[in-house]
């Protein structure tokens, strides 16, 4: 289970899945521990854990068209086309493009590289959109948040009729966007509400 | 900037999640009757443990059996576990040749990754930086994190590294750069509540 890539990986990589490894590893670690335990009593005392008694029991009296049985299969089921869906769902992308492509004119010493990659996280873009929109006459308070398609922003304004706010917003933003260098430029959503 | 086990992570919860699908399916159609029919397995009214059990665990190899079962499960739970903590995987000592000399000198890669912060850390807008080196001296592989205030001009930011940090970079260790990665970040303090450098304002006369 090592992994020792001595390379960059890329910047802009899908969700790592690690919450539900996580989970998964400290359940097959419980097992582990479990079994463990329970072997090394047997080897030491001579007889098996009284804890064992219980379910030793039940299983005995199980018949395999017990409910029980079809209900941990069910279970069953259901762990496993979750723990599938977790790997096999892509997930949003971590972080947007950035076009470096014209940024050095023909005169400048850029050093040749074989693999660039320029990014901004969404995170980034989503503070780039909510300090440009802070800056627009209007606005009280902003909050925003980014995907790699789609900017969205909440807004606060003093004024009782926003009237175009709302599209000045938009156009602000997509232009800083734009300026950026964003490839593609993400759609840009804003949500203006009057403050009572 | 860091590597994380998403592969890994990916090919085991794929495996795992197979197995578990199959044993809850297997599990489901022996209750009902139908794996019977199919493969001639144990009728659904029979009991789910044929013999005795206490018989099956009463000679001395049983619970070294299980000892080494549970350690082989626990040690690979671990090791996943273990395997989520993110890793920078720096580049070791860098070792620069000279053509046709014995003699070599041994470089740090992270004296390197400190000059580029600094060279950075003085371009206009840049608030912070961390770079990372890894590859060898003759095919290094560059990895920057570039944090910059919300008003920054971030195409000028990418040119100034372009034509400096990274020429200087590839200039001092004379081989091209294998890899480049720059990762952009604004920084959480906006920049109205600082020191603001450059008015976007209209003046009336």
């Amino acid at each position: 289970m090592s992994r020792h890539e001595r390379r960059s990986p890329r910047l802009r990589h899908r969700p790592s899945r690690a919450v539900p490894a996580l989970i998964a590893g400290i359940l097959l670690l419980a097992v582990g521990v479990a079994l463990v335990w329970l072997a090394i009593s047997r080897l030491v005392n001579g007889t098996w854990p009284a804890l064992r008694q219980g379910p030793r029991d039940w299983l005995a009296a199980l018949a395999w068209n017990d409910p029980a049985v079809q209900q941990i299969g069910i279970a069953a089921i259901v762990a496993g086309g979750i723990l599938l869906l977790c790997a096999i769902l892509p997930g949003g992308f971590s972080a947007l493009t950035i076009d470096d492509s014209g940024t050095t004119g023909a005169g400048d010493e850029v050093p040749p590289v074989q693999e660039q990659e320029t990014v901004m996280t969404r995170r980034a873009v989503a503070r780039l959109a909510k300090a440009r929109c802070l800056q627009i006459d209007g606005v009280d308070t902003a909050a925003a948040t980014a995907t790699t398609r789609r900017v969205r922003l909440s807004v606060k304004t003093y004024l009782h009729e926003p009237g175009d706010l709302g599209t000045r917003i938009t156009d602000a933003v997509r232009a800083r966007l734009e300026e950026t260098g964003l490839s593609p430029v993400p759609q840009v959503t804003a949500t203006v509400r009057s403050r009572d | 900037m860091r590597q994380t086990a998403g592969t890994l992570n990916r090919i085991w919860l794929s495996v795992l999640g197979i197995l578990v699908l199959a044993a809850g399916t297997a599990l489901l159609l022996q209750a009902n009757g139908a794996l019977q029919a199919l493969f001639n397995t144990a009728p659904a009214w029979k009991s789910v443990v044929a013999g005795d059990l206490s018989a099956l665990f009463a000679p001395q190899w049983v619970p070294a059996i299980i000892v080494i079962i549970g350690v082989i499960i626990g040690a690979l739970g671990l090791l996943w576990i273990i395997a989520q903590i993110p890793r920078k995987n720096r580049a070791g000592a860098y070792r620069l040749h000279d053509d046709g000399s014995k003699e070599f000198t041994v470089c740090d890669p992270s004296v390197l990754a400190a000059a580029v912060e600094n060279r950075i850390n003085t371009l206009p807008g840049v608030v912070t930086s961390a770079a990372l080196l890894r590859g060898t001296a003759r095919a290094p592989d560059l990895t920057l994190k570039v944090t910059v205030n919300d008003r920054a001009d971030v195409r000028d930011l990418i040119h100034r590294i372009q034509t400096s940090a990274l020429p200087e970079l590839s200039g001092a260790l004379e081989a091209p750069l294998q890899r480049s990665r720059l990762q952009i970040e604004i920084s959480g303090r906006s920049q109205s509540t600082g020191t603001v450098v450059r008015s976007t304002g209209t003046v009336v006369h």
